[in-house]
């Protein structure tokens, strides 16, 4: 009895040793010095979600065995999340996955946490973003275009609720191309294609991942990609870029810290997820749910200054609204 | 087709594939009967251990995890009055009070019977009409839904009571479901600046309050003396029962189909619409409520048929029907498979499967079901001191673990209390959760037509299913009101 007694107090103490030299070095080599969380600021089984799940044992490597426990928080778009992640410990330990919504819902004023409590990681998504249509009604963009003008107040676009990276994509377009239109916000981006489909609307702003399989069917079409170049699947799709709209929104999906975290941290961490991004596991993940069309990868500081231009942008867009 | 099915039903039938099966039944059984322990977090708990698998049996273990635990939520509701999913609430308003009688083995025996017949009926609108059925939903748009919410409330009017009550209820419900971040319009509403009320007040905090904790306060403050249940004999084929529910069966088996068949709308819609249907084509009304036998067997045939109707707009358009088949699109793409219009086509081998696991499914709860039951009864053999606090904790974890939030836990506590105090005064408590539920759908939908009509009203009555379906509820609201006054003018004229 005694011995086991003296080995449990002696691990005991061991422990709060390793415990208290963990929390007062702040260099990246003792990094992590405790159990790493990852919230997921949306629900289970969402895309994110899966993101968040299908990196977490590759960035268990990555960091040379690390112990992460996943955390769902979906409430009020995922704030809860971002709330908690800017009150924890600015140490590394506690990260956020979140999507656009973040940004979005930030410049919609239901999301309090801003760019100055979190700072990016990482991006490692984006989805391009595109308008699609039934191609039985407009056979491309110009026709839509066309229709737009001569019915202005008319047209129905699509998508999920207000102040989501699709309804952004619509004020955008309809900022940059002038055309009057209406935006009809939706539950689920499954509930605004099936109004698509089923010719209640006209179109839906949304990512092009979720629709590829109506698009191979032919019951959708994109007419407008959000992106710099054409699509190599899609080489018949204009852009918004040859249209001069400075539009290259994507969903992405990116990892975030508390905005105190000390460099070095920042760093290894950032050096981390860009060692799960050139995996080949995550390549082939990719791959499978087809975010491959464009390059994920955008760096902490890089994709922090583009964080902060859209926030300008969609605060702008959605005040006017 | 059929030979489609036959060979779905040889993968199903070798010997791992039907083990696994099993397995999944028993674990959406465990599942379904634990309140605030959804299909919607089993799938997402069990997601993990099916990337091993291949696709099909995958996605059969999935699929029948889901059927079972939509079954087994009545289990709870029936012997605790703590609904065990919620798609199971309205079984307690008649299950409970079967219970209370001595007559638990009689509810819980119409309940499974009533669950496979919904399931298989739904299982076969499953096989036989996915593609074209789900052409027919899309032309189910916002007017239409606005609709079918309409014809749901009316059923207030029908449901017996005090009508000033069922008034105050609804409006409460739908009181309850404007709180949160509008969808629409971005607003704020009834928050009070508290993030945990951005996205409203969750289903399951009030439906466990309102019901499961009430119940127990209810026992253990008031002493109330409880029929003592020593055996519980579960019966499920009885003749007589069986010719007193066979037309609601029917009828609430097709309504389930019908609702489940509708993207976004899923299975506690279905057994809402039905129960209230139910009431409103019965002769004795005034039965349900008190332990009507019609009361349990329309909610569960219709929320089972529903929960297989939700897989047609899955398979055929990758638009999910429900919360938890939401969660299995999740679950396709992650196993790289795009359900979608072309999936009947590419897949149909692993479609047939899972359709056909399905329908094994519905036999097996048929079969499994009765032990798996006798284990909760035995629990009714243990004094409430002990079996009160341990439903408690089950109600606090299962809500808990729905979004990871305490605040849901002191929601679902409030509501409790709520509860207790209503009961008091025998208020209806359907009338809340009739207004919890369709008032969301009321509302959005009929703001969405709006937007699609540019404001213009008579959008309703241009498009034809709307226009029906609003005509019958105005049809049957006029009805209900009017047939009480002309009664009341013939006793009159009588007595004089």
């Amino acid at each position: 009895m005694v011995t086991k007694h003296t080995i449990k107090y002696a691990a005991l103490g061991l422990a709060m040793l390793g415990a208290t030299t963990g929390a007062s070095a702040s260099d990246a080599d003792n990094f992590p010095s405790k159990p790493i969380q990852f919230l997921v600021a949306a629900g289970a089984g969402g895309g994110t979600d899966n993101f968040a799940r299908v990196v977490r044992p590759m960035f268990e490597e990555a960091m040379g065995g690390a112990r992460i426990t996943v955390v769902n928080l979906p409430a009020a778009s995922g704030a809860l999340a971002h709330q908690r992640t800017a009150t924890s410990a600015a140490d590394g330990h506690t990260l956020d996955f979140a999507s656009t919504t973040l940004v979005t819902s930030l410049a919609a004023g239901q999301n309090p946490v801003g760019l100055d409590q979190l700072t990016p990681v990482a991006r490692m998504q984006s989805d391009v973003m595109a308008l699609f249509v039934n191609p039985e009604r407009f056979p491309d963009f110009e026709s839509f275009v066309k229709y737009a003008e001569e019915n202005p107040g008319k047209v129905t676009v699509g998508g999920t609720h207000t102040a989501s990276p699709d309804h952004v994509t619509f004020l955008s377009l309809r900022d940059a191309s002038g055309l009057d239109m209406n935006f009809i916000p939706y539950d689920s981006t499954g509930n605004a294609t099936a109004n698509v489909l089923g010719g209640n609307i006209d179109a839906t702003t949304t990512s092009l991942s979720p629709l590829l399989s109506y698009i191979e069917a032919g019951q959708m079409m994109p007419i407008l990609v959000f992106s710099d170049e054409r699509l190599e699947d899609y080489p018949d799709v204009p852009t918004t870029v040859e249209n001069n709209w400075d539009l290259t929104d994507g969903n992405d999906r990116a990892i975030f810290v508390h905005a105190d975290t000390p460099a070095p941290i920042l760093q290894r961490l950032e050096k981390a997820f860009k060692e799960v991004y050139d995996s080949e596991d995550y390549q082939s993940y990719a791959e499978r749910v087809n975010l491959d069309y464009r390059e994920g990868w955008m760096g902490s500081d890089e994709y922090r200054q583009r964080l902060e231009n859209n926030y300008e942008l969609y605060s702008r867009l959605l005040q006017n609204d | 087709m059929l030979e489609h099915f036959l060979g779905g039903l040889a993968v199903v039938m070798q010997p791992l594939n039907l083990l696994l099966l099993i397995s999944a039944v028993f674990i959406g059984f465990i599942g379904g009967a634990l309140p605030g322990i959804s299909g919607v977090i089993l799938v997402v708990i069990l997601l993990p251990v099916t990337y091993g698998m291949e696709p099909t049996t995958a996605f059969m273990v999935l699929t029948a995890i889901y059927g079972a635990t939509v079954f087994s939520g009545l289990i709870t509701a029936i012997l605790y009055r703590a609904p065990g999913t919620p798609e199971a609430v309205m079984t307690a308003f008649d299950g409970y009070p079967m219970t209370q009688r001595g007559e638990a083995g009689k509810a819980l025996g119409i309940g499974v019977l009533s669950s496979a017949i919904g399931g298989l009926v739904g299982t076969v609108a499953l096989i036989i009409f996915t593609p074209m059925l789900a052409k027919m939903a899309l032309k189910f748009s916002s007017p239409e839904y606005f609709a079918l919410a309409v014809l749901g409330l009316t059923v207030v009017a029908s449901l017996g009571g005090r009508l000033i009550f069922g008034l105050i209820g609804a409006a409460l419900g739908l009181f309850i479901a404007t709180i949160g971040i509008d969808p629409l319009t971005g607003t704020s509403r009834f928050t009070f600046g508290n993030l945990n009320l951005a996205e409203g007040v969750g289903l399951i905090p009030v439906i466990v309050g309102l019901f499961a904790v009430s119940e127990v306060m209810k026992r253990t403050l008031d002493h109330e003396s409880h029929q003592p249940l020593k055996k519980v004999k579960v019966k499920i084929f009885d003749l007589p029962i069986l010719r007193q529910i066979g037309m609601t069966l029917s009828r609430s088996s097709i309504i389930g189909v019908i609702i489940g068949i509708l993207p976004g709308i899923g299975a506690s819609t279905a057994a809402m619409v039905s129960y209230s249907e139910t009431v409103r084509w019965s002769k004795h009304p005034e039965k349900f409520g008190k332990g009507a036998p019609e009361g349990i067997a329309a909610p569960e045939s219709a929320n089972n048929a529903a929960a297989m109707g939700a897989l047609v707009p899955l398979f055929a358009l990758g638009i999910p029907g429900s919360g938890t088949t939401a969660v299995i699109l999740g679950a396709f793409i992650m196993h790289g498979l795009q359900p979608g219009p072309m999936f009947m086509l590419t897949s149909s081998d692993l479609i047939y499967a899972v359709f056909a696991g399905l329908f094994i499914v519905n036999f097996m709860i048929l079969l499994f079901s009765k032990p798996f039951i006798v284990l909760f009864t035995k629990l009714l053999n243990v004094p409430y001191s002990a079996l009160g606090p341990i439903i408690i904790m089950c109600c606090i974890v299962g809500t808990y673990s729905v979004r990871n939030s305490m605040f849901d836990v002191w929601l679902m506590m409030g509501f409790g209390v709520l509860g207790y105090l209503l009961e008091k005064i025998n208020f209806p408590l359907v009338s809340i959760i009739l207004g919890l539920v369709l008032g969301p759908i009321a509302e959005s939908e009929l703001r969405r037509t709006l937007s699609m009509s540019q404001g213009d009203f008579s959008i309703f009555l241009e498009r034809p299913i709307s226009a029906t379906l609003l005509s019958i509820a105005f049809l049957l609201l006029a009805v209900t009101l009017i047939t009480p006054l002309i009664k009341r003018a013939r006793r009159k004229t009588a007595a004089t």
